[in-house]
C-alpha cells in the first residue's frame, strides 16, 4: 500500500562501515514518488555504496530501507529486483557474450513463471510467455533506440550504446525505481543531451529515477531534487536551484579556503 | 528387431568402450551443469561413487530389481549435494573446488574403512544389468533436457550468472537457488552414471572416485566446451576414444592426454565445439 503522497523510498540512519572508513554515515534519504532525483558529491562521498545498499549488493551496518511502504532492509538483491528496484552500473556490466536482445530478456527474468515441465515439453504456456518476453524486450530496446542491434553480441556495441543497453535491460524490469549510476560518464556532449532526453522520457508516475552523476549541467537540467553527500554524510537536500547557493555544498566541492574566497568575492 | 551381424560383432568387440563413452558422456553433462553457471565444483566423481556404491549395495544386499535400483541410485548423491550445497553456496571459484575435492577424499576414506563398502577390495560380482540402450537413452534424455532448458529463460539466467553473477542478481536471478539446483542436477547425472557403470563392470573400488577421475571429468568439459551440453559430451568421447587409438603406444598415452588438454586450454579456450546455444528470436 502506498499513499498518494508517501515517498517511494526512504532510508533511516542508513550506515555502512568498512575497516577504518564510514562510507555511508547515517543517511536519511527520501525519494518521492515520480520524477528525477539526484545524489551528488565529490569522489569518495559514498554515492556508489549508497546505490549498492539500495539495490541489495551491500548489507547495511546500521539503519533501515523502506520501499513502497515495506521494509526491504533484509531482502536480497534478486528479491528487490522483483519488487521493482532496477539499476545500472558505473562500470558497465552487460553480459558481453549474449546478444543485445538476450541481455534485455534477462531483465524480464523475475516475471517468468513456467515450470520446468513446461520448459522441457515446450507447452503452449511456455511459448506464450517467451513470446511476451521477447515483445517486452523489443519494446525496451525501442525505447533506447537499439532495436536495430537486437541480434548483435552485446560486446560489439559502442560505449554509449552499452550504457543505453544497460538502461533498456533495467527498464525491461518495469521498475518503480531506477537507479542510474553515472549514466553520462564517458559520453560526449551530444550523447549526454540525448541521454538527458531519454531519462526525461523514462521518468514517469510509474518509474521514479534516482541518479548519481558528476556532470553538474546534466544534474541541474534534469533533477527535481538533489541530495549532496560528503564523506558519507548527507549535507544537503533540496532543489537544484538551492543547492548552488548552499555554502556547505560549495565548501565540499571546492574546499573551505576557496569557498571562503568565492564567498568574499561575491559578497 | 534384429541388428545386422556386422554391427552385432562391432558392439560386442567394443562393448566396454561403448559403455565408457555413454557413462563418460553423462559425467561430462554433470560437469557441464555446474560450469554453465560459472561454478567450479569438482564433486562429480564423488557423486558418481555414491551412485555406484549405493546402487551396488541395493543390488547385492537388498536384491532389488534394476528398474528400482537405477532411479533409487540418485538418492544418496542428491542428499549429499544438498548437505554440502547449502553451506558452500557462498563459495565460488577455487574455494568451491577445494571443498568439493575434500568431499571426494572423505568419501574415499569412508569406502576404505567401513566394512559394508568392502574396504580396499571394493565390491565384486555386481551383476551386469545395465544395458547399452539404457545408458544411451539416459544420455540422450540428459542432452535433450539440458538443451531445452538452456534455450529458455533459465538458460539465459545461467549464462548471465556465468558472465557476471552480481549483474544477474540485480536482474532478479536467484543466484544461490541456481547454484543449488545445478549441484543437485549434477549429482543426479553423476549418480546415474555411477549406477550404470557399476552394473556393466561388475566391480567397483574406492580409488575409482577420487581426485584423478574428478580432474578427468573436468577435462571432458574443458576440452569439449561448455557453450552447449553436446560440446561437453563431445569432449568426453574424444578423451575416451583417444587412448584406444593409441593402444600401441601405451607409454605415451597419458602424456599425450595431458598435452592435448594443455593445448586445448591454450588455443581453444571455448573448447572444441565453442559455439553458444542458439536462442530463438535472438
Amino acid at each position: 500500500m502506498t499513499l498518494p503522497h508517501a515517498p517511494l523510498l526512504t532510508t533511516q540512519q542508513l550506515t555502512r562501515r568498512y575497516a577504518g572508513l564510514v562510507a555511508v554515515d547515517h543517511v536519511d534519504l527520501v525519494v518521492p514518488q515520480g520524477g528525477v532525483h539526484a545524489v551528488i558529491g565529490p569522489n569518495g562521498a559514498g554515492k556508489t555504496t549508497l546505490f549498492n545498499l539500495l539495490s541489495g549488493l551491500v548489507t547495511p551496518s546500521e539503519g533501515r530501507i523502506s520501499f513502497a511502504g515495506a521494509d526491504i532492509t533484509a531482502q536480497s538483491a534478486h528479491r528487490r529486483a522483483g519488487l521493482g528496484i532496477a539499476r545500472t552500473f558505473q562500470n558497465i556490466r552487460i553480459f558481453g557474450a549474449m546478444t543485445v536482445l538476450e541481455n534485455v530478456l534477462t531483465g524480464l527474468h523475475p516475471r517468468l513463471r513456467s515450470s520446468l515441465g513446461a520448459v522441457i515439453f515446450r507447452l503452449p504456456s511456455f511459448r506464450a510467455e517467451e513470446r511476451d518476453a521477447v515483445a517486452g524486450a523489443r519494446a525496451a530496446l525501442d525505447l533506447v533506440g537499439l532495436s536495430a542491434r537486437a541480434a548483435d553480441p552485446a560486446s560489439s556495441l559502442a560505449y554509449g550504446d552499452q550504457r543505453r543497453l544497460e538502461i533498456a535491460r533495467a527498464m525491461a524490469q518495469n521498475p518503480k525505481l531506477l537507479l542510474l549510476d553515472e549514466p553520462a560518464a564517458g559520453m560526449n556532449p551530444a550523447e549526454t543531451v540525448a541521454l538527458g532526453e531519454l531519462v526525461r522520457r523514462i521518468a514517469s508516475a510509474h518509474t521514479t529515477i534516482l541518479l548519481v552523476e558528476h556532470d553538474m549541467g546534466f544534474v541541474m537540467r534534469l533533477s527535481d531534487s538533489v541530495t549532496v553527500l560528503n564523506f558519507g554524510r548527507q549535507i544537503f537536500t533540496g532543489t537544484p536551484g538551492a543547492v548552488r547557493s548552499e555554502p556547505a555544498v560549495v565548501e565540499a566541492y571546492l574546499g573551505a579556503r576557496l569557498a571562503a574566497k568565492l564567498q568574499a568575492h561575491h559578497g | 528387431m534384429s541388428i545386422p551381424p556386422w554391427l552385432d560383432d562391432l558392439l560386442w568387440t567394443y562393448q566396454n568402450l561403448i559403455h565408457a563413452m555413454g557413462v563418460n558422456g553423462l559425467l561430462a553433462l554433470s560437469m557441464y551443469v555446474v560450469l554453465a553457471i560459472g561454478q567450479l565444483s569438482l564433486g562429480q566423481a564423488a557423486f558418481m561413487g555414491l551412485g555406484a556404491y549405493s546402487s551396488a549395495l541395493m543390488t547385492l544386499k537388498l536384491k532389488l530389481p534394476f528398474f528400482v535400483v537405477l532411479p533409487a541410485s540418485v538418492a544418496a548423491p542428491v542428499l549429499v549435494a544438498l548437505l554440502i550445497g547449502v553451506p558452500t553456496l557462498r563459495l565460488s571459484g577455487v574455494y568451491l573446488a577445494i571443498a568439493t575435492i575434500g568431499l571426494g577424499e572423505v568419501l574415499r576414506a569412508v569406502y576404505l574403512n567401513v566394512d559394508v563398502f568392502g574396504g580396499a577390495l571394493g565390491l565384486n560380482g555386481i551383476p551386469e544389468r545395465a544395458e547399452t540402450w539404457m545408458i544411451f537413452g539416459i544420455l540422450a534424455a540428459g542432452i535433450t533436457g539440458l538443451w531445452l532448458v538452456g534455450r529458455s529463460g533459465v538458460g539465459r539466467a545461467m549464462e548471465a550468472m556465468r558472465e557476471d553473477p552480481t549483474a544477474a542478481a540485480v536482474m532478479g536471478v536467484n543466484v544461490p537457488r541456481y547454484h543449488l539446483a545445478a549441484l543437485v542436477t549434477s549429482a543426479i547425472l553423476a549418480g546415474l552414471a555411477g549406477a550404470l557403470s557399476a552394473h556393466v563392470s561388475s566391480f567397483i573400488g574406492p580409488n575409482e572416485y577420487g581426485f584423478e577421475p574428478a580432474v578427468t571429468i573436468l577435462s571432458f568439459a574443458l576440452l569439449g566446451g561448455i557453450g552447449t551440453p553436446i560440446a561437453a559430451v563431445a569432449g568426453a568421447w574424444f578423451l575416451t576414444l583417444l587412448p584406444e587409438l593409441m593402444r600401441d603406444l601405451p607409454q605415451v598415452r597419458l602424456t599425450l592426454n595431458g598435452v592435448i588438454i594443455v593445448l586445448a586450454v591454450l588455443f581453444l579456450p571455448r573448447g572444441l565445439l565453442g559455439w553458444r546455444m542458439g536462442r530463438k528470436a535472438a
